[in-house]
């Protein structure tokens, strides 16, 4: 008899053993926890105030090795691989040949020769077509290689318990390859909460171990083991999008209006045309000279014209528990012009924040703009504004 | 001569059924005039042996029209199509090959034979729905005529032309070698997994004379892809109770909106006066008279058969008989007093109730072609099988099961033709290729059915046992079928029709051209 | 580096040649690098379009060509053989004392087979239609394409329409009942390609293989045109120069690199070898677009056919000489190439040039070089048909798919790509890229592996040169 089981991250004798609430989620064939407890609020604001713990190992990620490696990145990725030094992580998306967003993830360069490349959907094949004529390597090291995130204001204090090399001396976006209790891992100071964080990467043997050095190394400063509904309010506190929620890649999209440039992502920053050559280069710099016709930015909801519209049913506001990804039409003076694709109720900031797509001519910050809200049944818009994002971004992220 | 009829429909197979509900929907009385005892032509189920039912030739239900089961209410007359979930290919080796209906399971399946593949298959899917979604309008249109310089045709011809160059030029391209590359070749361009190939491609072969590696057999790939986008969710699946099922909710439908249905009324003739067909001959010598006779049976039949040949134009008549038929594919019906445990995969298991498909390799598929090419049957067949009684607990007593073995190749022109010895060396050759995946198969036989293409033809009047009513090969598709110039329903004789998969799109439990018959017959005013 | 040609062209071949003489003759300086040290081919087979004669003005030249007649002989089972010839009554005639239902049909069928090839001629004599474009030119050249498939009459138009996609078995079997001559047509239509007679779209290569002949002729003709090429002025040609690198600087080919490691400056690089090997081999890699790159990977270019030169004492018994008695003989043929064996029964066509014999080998999978054991099959299939031949040999050789895969033709495929539905016209390289630019500004393609295609000599090295000419950059 064959039975089919989703499977298991290496952690999973761990985050099995933790599961009170019974909610798992799929996440790249995987099952991780949706929350732990029975409510994932106080998972959520571990992140915030103490350090969270987070299995990502989920994520796809690649070595990329060989005398090559950098010009293969190079030409797939938008930013410039080559100008990179060891020990630094890229935040990046790639394109197709049109400059629409196939994906988005982070390069870690481990050495002159080495990289490592996460990613949110699988990678191998897109990374081998455009490595024809290349000397390089491309090994998926998906399942040999665990991850996890250690997210927090306490994040550093927990692992400098750990190691003996100085993690303060690690800036954002920067990597120390380090022991932790004596077992090898690679830290990079990175995360997907806009918070003062770490992601830990290592040997899939070593997995168990790790987990329990850190919870026991974690626990006198708040350690909790968080899962995925904390996480999706954290990142849009921090204005992170999610491919297959705020952007379709462009290697699933059906139609062309699905797709997405980095400039209508908000990653125009990341663009670099003056490198010699990378996929969607022509189409990113005609886009670049003609202006984006899109804007991905956050929403602010106004609170008092949600409480009037929830007045007029007599009721008071409703809000979101945990953060909804269901795209919601945002209006001008009545037209559409735009759609939110997720938002939540910002219990730090005390705010409903939302990621929108907006044409440009409507996307400027302060613009004051109309979300659709459901009202007991019935659609009504509040007025929500435009905001820059990251809506939440302490000093410690950086620091 | 008792009552005459707005229209009679010769043969009471799914197609003829379509096209009298469609008439009588429209008002008109209608007479369909079956041949056979039961209703179905090639979607029936019978009781071939006390208490186990089989849908003796055709066996899923494909691309039946949607808009034909919303306008004749089919759920609504006892239609009920139950998933077929899965397709797994044992191999030579003891793996096996899966295909699930889950993404997650598909693509762990496809980890453990090629990561490359894994990522391809995401991709190839998109594209495949892309064409289905290109190609869909085409199975609802009455094809042009591209030599009349009618303007009706010229502007179904510019339709046409604007349909596909309004795809983009990606689509197109994509399109354009769909239509014109072997199935082998096209998935090369896409797949490294031999096995994943081999299942692919046999789907690309059915009903044809071809082999996976021939140019012409890739667009059948589309097929699979064809149904999901229907509006139909689970398109592909067993109908309860059989494929007779289609065929009786569809009867019921016609019945419904007033049309009469005779069974065991073999037609002999098509009566015609001044080029006009004024109704039929039944084998009794009874005639019965319609303003329009409408014919679902395949074009030789309808044509070579019904008609004098001196009631038809030559070139008309050479081109039907240019018309290739050649069937392929036999069909073996097992009785099961227990289920066959696969080697790949032991034991009950969820593969058990999808497909399994007996083409591990490209090359075992392209050898079982090469024994047809020369008049024989494939010593080592590529085979369909399910198992509706998982599904459908009905079809068989309880825990006992049905087998449905698609089998092909199977040539009607046999060397030495087709005897009842070759017809059990047939049988034994299929139980022989099986039993090198599922040892035990030979001891849950209670008792097999085989049906060879002469078979087929005897009993369905398929000519020459092609299921599809006439090859599906790019040279007799959409205007060309069945002929050039009466591809439109329409034939030489006035208020005479042709309504069979014989025309387009033909193929299937699909009905769309007993439908567009109906309309085609309608608005002539029928 | 100094510029110092306007354009390089890579590769001697009549395509090349034609490409660099056309644009000699506009004005450019050009250098032609050919890989060979030998001296050019002595016979090319192929149908040479009229306007490349014309515009090379080849006849004064000195241009000649065989169109071999009796165009085909096929030695029958019983002994004696059966010839076919361009006068359709004599044709008829040998014909019918085999098939006096055949004869009868002989007529017709070489006068609607010459018709539909009509309509790929005229394809072939200009660049391939583009079915996606808006342009008001193209769109008024594909309505008068349209019109002269209209003008084919409602028979010519089912033909066309029925013809391509179906297996030249089926076409033929259709009309005539005679395996032999079933056979020896049937020959033209798995020409070049890894298909059996009983695969679909074979019908298109036959009727490939029959543009430019007279109705009732199935065959390429030869020439000298290489030759002619050659001895033309105008245009400078290096024999022995292997390219190994077509350079690249901001996304133009600027030029190319010897394997003797000279590097050669030109604004325009002009390749007439295979899509595959310039642009997969040769063109510095880094700066094709993937969809791009799989799309010339994906280009089917399997070799299958093997040559076996003989030269002999005396001149032959035959001009030419077919070795396929039937259909499935030929199906049966293929059928070993499928699993990548060399055929143990191979097709065969033998066309003498006085005491030179050359002999096309059917099928030969590019995977196996053992050419001793070709030769010795070869030999062996002729002495049953010709007595006395293998005493008549003093010199034999055998040129394999795969050894021309070692120089650098891949797959050993000589047209450059198969010629099946799906790579010709607008399909041809690959889609999208059909006017023989490539994706990098300056490189162009002017083979086989462009359109017309394999087997028309010159034609797409003409209508390259034309594309060249016009782009604006030159």
């Amino acid at each position: 008899m064959s039975t089919f089981s989703l499977k298991h991250t290496p952690f999973h004798a761990r985050t099995g053993a933790l599961m009170e609430s019974q909610q798992w989620r799929r996440w790249a064939g995987h099952v991780v926890a949706s929350s732990y407890e029975l409510l994932h609020d106080r998972e959520y604001h571990a992140i915030r105030s103490a350090a969270a713990l987070l299995d990502v190992s989920p994520l796809y990620k690649y070595m990329v090795t060989g005398r090559d490696a950098s010009k293969l990145l190079d030409r797939v990725v938008i930013r410039n691989v080559g100008a990179s030094k060891t020990g630094q992580v890229l935040y990046t998306c790639w394109c197709d040949e049109a400059g629409k967003v196939i994906d988005d993830g982070t390069i870690s360069r481990l050495g002159e020769q080495a990289f490592r490349l996460t990613s949110a959907e699988p990678s191998l094949r897109w990374l081998h077509l455009n490595a024809h004529g290349f000397e390089v390597d491309i090994d998926d090291v998906s399942e040999s290689t665990a991850a996890l995130a250690l997210q927090g204001p306490t994040a550093r204090a927990i692992l400098q318990q750990l190691t003996s090399d100085d993690l303060a001396s690690v800036k954002y976006f920067r990597l120390i390859q380090t022991t932790l209790k004596g077992i090898k891992v690679t830290i990079s100071r990175t995360g997907y909460t806009g918070d003062l964080g770490y992601e830990i990467w290592l040997d899939a043997a070593n997995a168990l171990p790790l987990w329990d050095a850190l919870i026991a190394a974690g626990t006198p400063y708040g350690i909790t083991p968080c899962g995925m509904l904390a996480l999706d309010m954290a990142r849009i506190e921090a204005g992170l999008m999610l491919l297959d929620v705020d952007y379709v890649s462009a290697h699933r999209a059906l139609i062309e209006s699905q797709k997405s440039s980095p400039y209508e992502l908000n990653l125009g920053w990341a663009v670099d045309l003056t490198k010699e050559r990378f996929i969607g280069q022509s189409a990113l710099r005609a886009e670049a000279a003609r202006g984006a016709g899109w804007q991905f930015v956050g929403l602010e909801v106004d609170w008092m014209s949600l409480e009037r519209l929830y007045e007029g049913v007599g009721l008071p506001p409703k809000l979101p528990t945990a953060a909804w990804r269901t795209s919601v039409p945002v209006y001008e003076g009545g037209a559409q012009v735009g759609y939110a694709t997720s938002g939540c109720w910002s219990p730090l900031l005390k705010k409903y924040i939302a990621l929108a797509h907006l044409q440009t001519p409507d996307a400027t910050a302060s613009k004051q703009l109309a979300m659709e809200v459901t009202v007991e049944h019935q659609r009504k818009q509040a007025a929500a504004r435009v905001v820059k994002t990251p809506f939440f971004n302490p000093d410690r992220k950086r620091s | 001569m008792a009552t005459t009829y707005d229209a009679i429909v010769i043969g009471g197979g799914h197609n003829g059924l379509v096209t009298a509900a469609y008439l009588g929907r429209a008002g008109r009385k209608v007479l369909v005039l079956e041949r056979r005892e039961r209703l179905g032509g090639a979607a029936v189920t019978e009781e071939i042996f006390p208490g186990f039912k089989f849908s003796m030739f055709s066996y899923v239900v494909s691309l039946l029209r949607p808009e034909i089961i919303r306008d004749l209410d089919l759920p609504g007359h006892g239609l009920h199509i139950l998933p077929l979930e899965s397709t797994v290919t044992p191999m030579v080796n003891g793996d096996y090959f899966g295909a699930w209906s889950d993404h997650d399971q598909t693509r762990a399946e496809l980890m453990r034979h090629s990561p490359k593949d894994a990522e391809a298959y995401d991709e190839y899917g998109r594209l495949m729905y892309h064409m289905a979604h290109a190609v869909r309008p085409i199975l609802g249109m009455v094809p042009p005529d591209p030599t009349s310089m009618s303007p009706r045709d010229l502007m179904g011809l510019l339709k046409v032309g604007k349909h596909f160059r309004g795809l983009g030029a990606e689509q197109f391209h994509a399109l354009h070698k769909l239509m014109t590359m072997s199935s082998a070749d096209f998935l090369d361009e896409w797949f490294e997994t031999d096995v994943l190939k081999a299942t692919k491609s046999a789907s690309g072969i059915i009903g044809t004379f071809l082999g996976p590696r021939s140019p012409g057999t890739a667009y059948v790939l589309l097929h699979h892809y064809m149904g999901e986008l229907d509006g139909v969710f689970r398109a592909w699946g067993f109908a309860k109770g059989g494929t007779g099922s289609v065929s009786e909710t569809i009867g019921a439908a016609a019945r419904r909106f007033g049309a009469e249905i005779r069974a065991s009324a073999p037609v002999t003739r098509v009566l015609v006066k001044n080029g006009r067909a004024i109704g039929v001959v039944l084998e009794n010598g009874d005639e019965i008279r319609a303003r329009t006779v409408l014919s679902s049976l395949d074009p030789h039949r309808t044509f070579l058969q019904l008609v004098e040949a001196k009631e038809l134009p030559d070139d008309f008549l050479g081109d039907i008989k240019r018309f290739t038929f050649r069937g392929s594919s036999g069909k073996v019906n097992l009785a099961l007093g227990a289920l066959p445990n696969f080697t790949c995969l032991p034991g009950f298991g969820p593969h058990l109730r999808g497909a399994m498909s007996i083409s591990p390799s490209l090359e075992y598929v392209e050898r079982a072609y090469d024994d047809a090419k020369y008049d024989e049957f494939s010593r080592e067949p590529y085979m369909d099988i399910v198992i509706p009684s998982l599904i459908d607990p009905g079809m068989a007593p309880p825990g006992k099961h049905v087998m449905s073995i698609f089998v092909q190749y199977a040539p009607y022109h046999l060397n030495g033709g087709w005897t009842d010895a070759k017809r059990e060396a047939f049988g034994d050759a299929v139980i022989n290729a099986l039993e090198r995946f599922a040892p035990n198969i030979r001891s849950c036989i209670e008792h097999r059915q085989v049906l060879t293409p002469l078979d087929i033809e005897r009993i369905t009047g398929l000519t020459e046992g092609n299921i599809f009513a006439g090859e599906l090969s790019l040279n007799q598709l959409f205007f060309l079928r069945p002929a050039p110039g009466y591809a439109q329903y329409r034939t030489p004789l006035a208020g005479f029709y042709q309504c069979g998969s014989g025309t387009h799109p033909g193929g299937g439990i699909m009905g769309a051209s007993g439908r567009l018959a109906a309309l085609a017959a309608l608005k002539d005013g029928a | 580096m100094s510029l110092s040609y306007d354009a390089i062209v890579i590769g001697a071949g009549t395509n090349g040649l034609v490409t660099a003489h056309l644009l000699a003759r506009a004005g450019r300086k050009v250098l032609v690098l050919e890989q060979a040290t030998g001296e050019p081919a002595s016979r090319d087979i192929g149908w040479i379009p009229p306007q490349v004669i014309a515009d090379l003005s080849l006849t004064k030249a000195g241009l000649t060509i065989d169109t071999a007649d009796p165009w085909a002989a096929i030695a029958l089972e019983g002994g004696g053989r059966l010839e076919l010839s361009s006068n359709l009554q004599r044709t008829a005639e040998a014909i019918g004392r085999l098939s006096a239902r055949d004869a009868a049909k002989w007529p017709e069928f070489c006068a609607r087979m010459h018709k539909v090839a009509s309509v790929l001629s005229a394809l072939y004599s200009q660049p391939a239609p583009d079915v996606e474009t808006t342009e008001p030119g193209e769109l008024l050249r594909l309505g008068l394409l349209g019109l002269k498939v209209k003008g084919l009459g409602r028979q010519g138009m089912i033909d066309l329409l029925r013809l391509l996609p179906m297996s030249v078995a089926d076409l033929l079997d259709e009309w005539f009942e005679n395996d032999a001559l079933k056979a020896v047509l049937g020959i033209a239509g798995v020409m070049h390609l890894r298909q059996g007679p009983r695969s679909g779209a074979t019908a298109f290569n036959f009727l490939h293989h029959h543009v430019g002949s007279p109705p009732g002729v199935f065959r390429l003709p030869a020439s000298n045109l290489s030759h002619v090429l050659a001895g033309l002025p105008g245009v400078e040609v290096r024999r022995g120069a292997q390219v190994t690198r077509i350079r690249v600087a901001q996304g133009r080919a600027n030029g190319v690199v010897l394997k003797n490691g000279d590097e050669l400056a030109a604004s325009l690089v002009l390749s007439s070898a295979d899509p595959r090997a310039t642009l997969l081999g040769m063109l510095e890699p880094g700066w094709l677009d993937p969809g791009f790159v799989r799309a010339v990977g994906n280009i089917k270019c399997r070799g299958v056919a093997a040559q076996v030169s003989l030269t002999l004492a005396a001149e032959p018994s035959f001009k030419t000489l077919s070795v396929a008695p039937s259909l499935n003989y030929i199906e049966r043929a293929y059928d070993d190439v499928k699993y990548g064996r060399v055929s143990a029964n191979p097709w065969l066509e033998a066309r003498a040039n006085g005491r030179q014999v050359d002999v096309h080998v059917q099928y030969v999978p590019h995977t196996i070089s053992d050419g001793k054991a070709l030769g010795d099959v070869v030999v062996q299939k002729l002495c049953e048909h010709v007595p006395g031949l293998r005493e008549s040999i003093t010199a034999r050789f055998v040129l394999t798919p795969a050894d021309l895969a070692a120089q650098g033709l891949t797959e050993g495929q000589r047209y450059h790509g198969e010629l099946t539905l799906d790579q010709i016209l607008f399909m041809r390289p690959v889609a999208g890229w059909t006017r023989y630019r490539t994706p990098i500004g300056g490189l162009y393609l002017c083979g086989a592996g462009t359109h017309p295609g394999g087997g028309i000599a010159g034609g797409a090295g003409r209508l390259a040169a034309r594309q060249i000419l016009n782009d604006p950059r030159l």
